[in-house]
C-alpha cells in the first residue's frame, strides 16, 4: 500500500472503481463544492478536482480538494505544469498531503490559449511524466527533486492521464508505458466517444502486458446534447466521436429526452468498457453536470459502492 | 567523455571570447538545420534530430493529448505536433526505442550555453548515436 487511499485500496482489493469529477467554482465562495459533494458521496470512489481546466482560472485545486475531504469525500487532486515550476508544485503538494489528500493526477495542463488569460506566461518547467517521476522521487526515496531529505514524505496515489484516441496511435501506447515507468499507479484515460479505437488501445496495452502495472480507468462524460459532441468533434483536438453517437443525439429534438439519451450512451459505454479485460474502473466526467453521476453509477449497476475498514489489507496479489 | 575533451570545454569556459565563438558555431549549425532552440542540453539524438523543445508545451517526453487527427498541433493549427514528427522520422529511422526513456527536466541553467560543450564538460548525457 502506496498511500492507504480509498480508491487505492479499493483498486488493490479487485473491485471496479468509479471516480467522478468537479470543476472548482469560479469565486472567492466554496459553498458550491459542499453542494456538489451530496453527488458523489456514497456514488463513487473518489472525485477528481480539476486545476484551472481548459487555462480558466477557478479555486485552487489545492484547496477545494481539501473542502471536499472536510465533506466527507475523497478527492483526487489534479496537478498541472501549465502554472507552476517544480518548487511550486512542490510545496503545494507538501500542503496537500499534510491536509490528508491521498491521490494526485498529475497532467501537463492544456495551453492558456484555450482560456480566459491567453496572454500569460506558460511555465511547462515539467512535463507529466517528469512531474510523476518527482512526486515518485517524493514519495519512495523522500527527497526532494533537488536531492534534499523530505522529514515526512508525501504518501500519495499517483495517478496519470493517458489519451488513447490521439494521434499517432503508437506514441499512446509508449507514453503510457513511460509513464508508469516514471511511477504513476493509475491511469485515467480522457472519455471515451469511440469503443472501437478505445478497444484496440486497450489490445496494445495488454499485449505489453501493461494492464498489469497499472490501473486502468476509462473516461466517461455523459452529453446533454448532440451541439455538444459536434463541438467536441470539431473543435477539442485529440478528441474521437463515433457518428453513431452523433446520429443517435441528433435524432431527438427535445432537450429533456436528449438529456436521458446522454445517460444512456454514458451507461452502454460503461458496461462496455467494464467487459474489457485490463479496465479497472471508470472515470465520470460530465462538464458542468454533476449533478447526473449518481443516476449514471446507479444505472450501470455500480452500487453500492464497496466500502473497505482502513487497515484492511489488499486481498488480491495484485502487484501493481 | 574524455579527459582531453573535458580540459577543451573547461578552456573555453575560462575564455567568453571562445566561447561565444562556440555557440556561434553550434548555432549557426544547428538554428537552420533543426531550428534549435538554445535549450542547452540537446536530445536530438534521442527524437530522431527533431528538436521537442519547438513544442509550445515544452514536452520531451511525449506528445500531450491535443494532437489532431491530421498530426496537427493543437496550439498552433498551422504547425505539425512536433512529436508526431519525431515519431514518424524515429519509425523511418529506426530509432523508435530511443524515445522510450525518460528525459530528465530541464536545467534551466544552462539556456543559452554550447549544448556540445556541456557533453564535454559532463554536465548532461552524451548522445546516443547509434540505431535502436
Amino acid at each position: 500500500m502506496k498511500s492507504g487511499s480509498n480508491l487505492e485500496r479499493l483498486l488493490r482489493a479487485g473491485h471496479f472503481a468509479v471516480c467522478g469529477e468537479m470543476s472548482p467554482p469560479q469565486s472567492a465562495d466554496s459553498s458550491s463544492i459542499a453542494k456538489k459533494c451530496g453527488y458523489f458521496k456514497g456514488y463513487v470512489d473518489a472525485v477528481n478536482l480539476t486545476d484551472n481546466q481548459t487555462a480558466i482560472v477557478r479555486m485552487s485545486s489545492v484547496m477545494s480538494s481539501y473542502y471536499v475531504l472536510q465533506c466527507g469525500v475523497e478527492p483526487i487532486m489534479q496537478m498541472t505544469c501549465r502554472d507552476r515550476n517544480r518548487l511550486a508544485i512542490q510545496s503545494d503538494i507538501l500542503g496537500a498531503c499534510s491536509a490528508g489528500i491521498k491521490n494526485i493526477l498529475c497532467l501537463t495542463g492544456d495551453h492558456m490559449k484555450f482560456g480566459n488569460h491567453p496572454e500569460a506566461k506558460p511555465v511547462f518547467d515539467l512535463d507529466a511524466v517528469q512531474l510523476i517521476q518527482m512526486v515518485k522521487k517524493m514519495r519512495d526515496e523522500k527527497q526532494f527533486l533537488s536531492g534534499d531529505e523530505i522529514k515526512q514524505e508525501p504518501k500519495v496515489f499517483i495517478g496519470g492521464a493517458a489519451n488513447p484516441f490521439g494521434e499517432p496511435f503508437e506514441m499512446r501506447v509508449l507514453n503510457l508505458a513511460k509513464k508508469i515507468d516514471a511511477g504513476a499507479d493509475f491511469i485515467q484515460t480522457q472519455p471515451v466517444f469511440d469503443l472501437a479505437r478505445f478497444q484496440k488501445w486497450m489490445d496494445a496495452v495488454r499485449e505489453e502486458g501493461l494492464d498489469k502495472e497499472v490501473f486502468i480507468l476509462a473516461g466517461v462524460m455523459p452529453v446533454r446534447s448532440a451541439k455538444a459532441l459536434h463541438y467536441m468533434k470539431e473543435s477539442v483536438p485529440g478528441m474521437r466521436i463515433s457518428d453513431d453517437y452523433i446520429k443517435r443525439m441528433e435524432a431527438i429534438t427535445d432537450k429533456e429526452a436528449a438529456m436521458e439519451e446522454g445517460v444512456k450512451i454514458a451507461v452502454e459505454i460503461i458496461s462496455e468498457v467494464r467487459q474489457m479485460p485490463g479496465v479497472a474502473g471508470v472515470h465520470i466526467m460530465p462538464v458542468m453536470w454533476e449533478s447526473i453521476t449518481p443516476r449514471i453509477v446507479e444505472q450501470a449497476g455500480l452500487l453500492p459502492r464497496p466500502e473497505l475498514p482502513a487497515d484492511e489489507p489488499a486481498v488480491t496479489g495484485l502487484e501493481r | 567523455m574524455s579527459k582531453v575533451s573535458e580540459n577543451f570545454a573547461k578552456f573555453c569556459e575560462k575564455h567568453p571570447r571562445l566561447y561565444a565563438c562556440a555557440v556561434l558555431a553550434e548555432n549557426a549549425f544547428k538554428k537552420p538545420v533543426f531550428r534549435c532552440q538554445d535549450c542547452g542540453q540537446c536530445i536530438l539524438s534521442y527524437t530522431a534530430f527533431t528538436c521537442p523543445m519547438r513544442c509550445p508545451k515544452q514536452m520531451r517526453n511525449g506528445p500531450c493529448g491535443g494532437t489532431r487527427e491530421d498530426g496537427r498541433c493543437e496550439v498552433y493549427p498551422e504547425r505539425h505536433c512536433i512529436w508526431w514528427l519525431i515519431y514518424r522520422r524515429a519509425k523511418r529511422m529506426g530509432r523508435l526505442k530511443k524515445l522510450r526513456r525518460i528525459q530528465k527536466p530541464v536545467d534551466r541553467r544552462l539556456q543559452h550555453t554550447s549544448a556540445w560543450l556541456n557533453v564535454f564538460a559532463g554536465k548532461i548525457d552524451p548522445p546516443s548515436w547509434g540505431k535502436d
